[in-house]
């Protein structure tokens, strides 16, 4: 009751200043970091398989953040929160980094940098099935066209014969004729379906490829609905589109909101992340079936987007405590965020601990008890060898037993120093998280063809550890800029007052 | 008012109503100061900070819970190890009994655990604020009723070791009380 806060007087915002000699930092190693891992990429074309996980790692750790600070912001619109709008602004920053680091991401994508053959085996694989089908194809043409021409001959006269022979019947019976009429019919139904079959040269060579293809690789013929390259680059426009556009579209509301003060964007903002909750859901959950999913193409799990999402927000949102308490350590936003705003954050951070266990766990649990082939095979390369340990260490015990052991501690949530600390951990948890999802792959699917099968490439950590730093360069650089480029809290929002008295 | 109607009957403590929550929330904030334990405010809605303002500790419910919980955890893994590995080894879909059963029976565990720490919050809650009980002297009170109306109310027991007959009637008046009365057992 003492001392409630008026949002009138928090009205001018506050701009973040300073740090521009991290920002400068952060360039020089995001640029620096890249350069040297593409001229090491060009250098050393042997490593293109090993270094194209390590790409794939950091961007999608860092792309996880982004995604989730995107997540925090819709559900707090969707939800109509009045909690968290002195650090919405925060995710919306978050947020607004997709479109970043889709560019990031382009080596992955355009085939020449010769990454998206080694991470998604399905492009080799389909292009080279596809190609020697093409061939057998092309050499059994003739043959093909010139059978399947002698068939429609034959059907042809043997409806010739049916007629002729229903001619010379000198008197049938009513029934006779009725048979003989409705033989004719079908014999000439069945001729004209054979002759509705495309026989020309690029029909019949169609025909024959996709019987080779099929008999090749099944799985991946059944599959060539979604895996084949023109509906993949469509997938991948569509990310960025809805990603980078909720995102983009969200943030440039709530600024506008700072300057004008107009409550329509409010309304704006909340009205549309309830509708775009589903595109954006679709979004994620397709982008990590093709990115991360799809490093396996035989491989599913209906569970994976939620598991993915599940991180996403997990990671963000201790990414978002541990950026509010630096930025409070310099000096920000002191005034509007208190220890109630950090007991929020730590609850919801605990709930995602469980969320993310629940996931984790079901699916693991459906996969071990159904015991289907295709399926185990993920589980089994995490339980080889390194990657065992590195299960139980940090995705079981890491990842669950201690952060949701020390986040029940009601006392720890609202200490922001304490709650800081397990944020770190949980942060570093969840890039562990991406890099068990990403990197028992890399081993067996790179060695596949060697005498033996390695579950780990030597020193290809390097290449990891310097991709992560290279993007967490760009990454930072581009965070600091959007923290500087407008108010660190929406100082117009309607719902400010609410938020500046948080109680819970 | 006056007392000497009520002599023959013993003093359960006064309750004393406040205009508003603001007032009431000050006057908890004094009452907690004159280190009084044994009393309570009563409002239509529940004003954020109260507890703070009537100097309330953390509650031991989550304690309860915690121990509730592990509780049912520790059950459920025992009984399902006990009865599908050491008693009665059950193979099913060709999965290991012994230690690395242990995939299986989250499910239970879960289960359990929720259940037993659902248990403990809600008989728990029931134990620390004593209820049930078949009467409270409160509701001899006709003012006390309104407490779920419009009415903000605080009262102070007469068991508690600070309390006195005159003084605390003056203490409640300095702080604001707009009304008070004398509740009786």
């Amino acid at each position: 009751m003492a001392g409630i806060k008026n949002g009138d007087d928090f009205r001018d915002g506050e701009r973040f200043k300073g740090a521009s000699l991290l920002q400068k930092l952060c360039l020089g190693l995001g640029a620096g970091g890249t350069i040297l891992f593409f001229v090491l990429r060009y250098a050393t074309p042997a490593n293109t398989g090993a270094m194209s996980y390590s790409w794939l790692f950091a961007v999608v750790f860092f792309l996880s953040l982004a995604v989730g600070g995107l997540f925090w912001t819709m559900l707090h619109h969707a939800t109509n929160s009045g909690w968290g709008t002195v650090v919405r602004r925060l995710m919306e920053n978050l947020a607004i980094l997709i479109p970043v680091l889709f560019v990031v991401a382009l080596p992955l994508l355009i085939s020449s940098v010769g990454f998206r053959d080694a991470l998604w085996e399905w492009f080799p694989l389909r292009a080279a099935t596809l190609s020697h089908s093409h061939e057998e194809a092309v050499k059994e043409q003739a043959e093909y066209v010139a059978e399947r021409k002698a068939g429609i001959d034959k059907a042809k006269q043997e409806v010739a014969q049916a007629k002729k022979d229903l001619a010379e019947l000198s008197s049938p019976s009513p029934g006779h004729r009725f048979y003989m009429e409705r033989e004719i019919t079908s014999l000439e139904k069945k001729a004209s379906a054979l002759e509705a079959e495309d026989l020309s040269d690029e029909g019949a060579i169609s025909t024959l490829t996709d019987k080779h293809f099929l008999h090749s690789e099944a799985l991946l013929y059944k599959k060539r609905g979604y895996l084949n390259e023109s509906f993949w680059w469509i997938r991948q426009l569509f990310y960025l589109v809805v990603l980078g556009g909720i995102a983009a579209v969200l943030r440039s509301w709530s600024v506008k909101l700072d300057k004008d003060g107009d409550p329509r964007w409010f309304r704006w903002m909340r009205r549309w992340s309830c509708g775009l909750l589903l595109p954006f859901a679709t979004a994620w959950t397709f982008l990590v079936f093709d990115w991360l999913m799809g490093l396996d193409y035989a491989w599913f799990s209906t569970m994976w987007g939620v598991y993915l999402f599940s991180g996403a927000a997990f990671g963000s949102m201790a990414f978002l405590i541990i950026l509010l308490t630096l930025l409070r350590r310099a000096g920000y936003l002191r005034k509007v965020v208190t220890m109630e705003h950090y007991h929020i954050m730590g609850k919801l951070l605990l709930a995602f601990v469980i969320f993310w266990a629940y996931i984790a766990f079901s699916q693991y649990f459906l996969i071990w008890y159904a015991h289907i082939t295709e399926e185990t095979k993920f589980f089994i390369t995490r339980n080889t060898e390194f990657w065992n340990t590195y299960t139980i260490a940090f995705i079981v015990i890491g990842h669950f037993f201690v952060p949701f052991t020390a986040l029940l501690i009601q006392g720890w949530k609202k200490k922001p120093r304490i709650l800081f600390g397990i944020s770190v951990w949980c942060l570093l948890m969840h890039v562990l998280d991406v890099y068990w999802i990403i990197m028992p792959d890399r081993g067996p699917s790179l060695t596949a063809h060697a005498e033996k099968v390695q579950m780990l490439i030597p020193g290809a950590w390097v290449y990891d550890v310097l991709a992560f730093v290279s993007v967490a360069g760009i990454f930072g650089y581009f965070l600091l800029r959007m923290l500087r480029s407008a108010s660190l809290y929406p100082c117009r929002d309607p719902r400010l007052d609410e938020s500046l008295n948080l109680v819970n | 008012m006056s007392t000497s109607d009520h002599s023959k009957k013993e003093l359960f403590g006064y309750l004393a109503q406040f205009e508003d929550a603001t007032a009431l929330y000050h006057a908890a904030e004094k009452v907690r100061d004159k280190k009084f334990r044994r009393w309570d405010v009563h409002t239509p809605f529940p004003v954020h900070g109260m507890d703070h303002a009537m100097g309330l500790g953390k509650s031991w419910l989550s304690v309860l819970v915690l121990v509730g919980g592990v509780c049912g955890s520790l059950t459920a893994l025992g009984l399902q190890f006990f009865t599908q590995v050491s008693l009665y080894p059950t193979v099913v879909q060709d999965k290991p009994t012994n230690l690395f059963t242990i995939p299986a029976f989250f499910p239970v565990t879960f289960e359990l655990t929720i259940l037993f720490a659902a248990f403990a919050t809600v008989l728990g809650l029931f134990t620390i604020i004593m209820l049930p009980r078949w009467n409270h002297p409160l509701f001899n009170s006709p003012l006390f009723s309104k407490f779920s109306n419009d009415a903000f109310l605080l009262h102070i027991e007469a068991r508690d070791p600070k309390f006195h007959h005159e003084k605390t009637r003056e203490f409640l008046s300095e702080v604001g009380a707009a009304r008070i009365e004398e509740i009786n057992y």
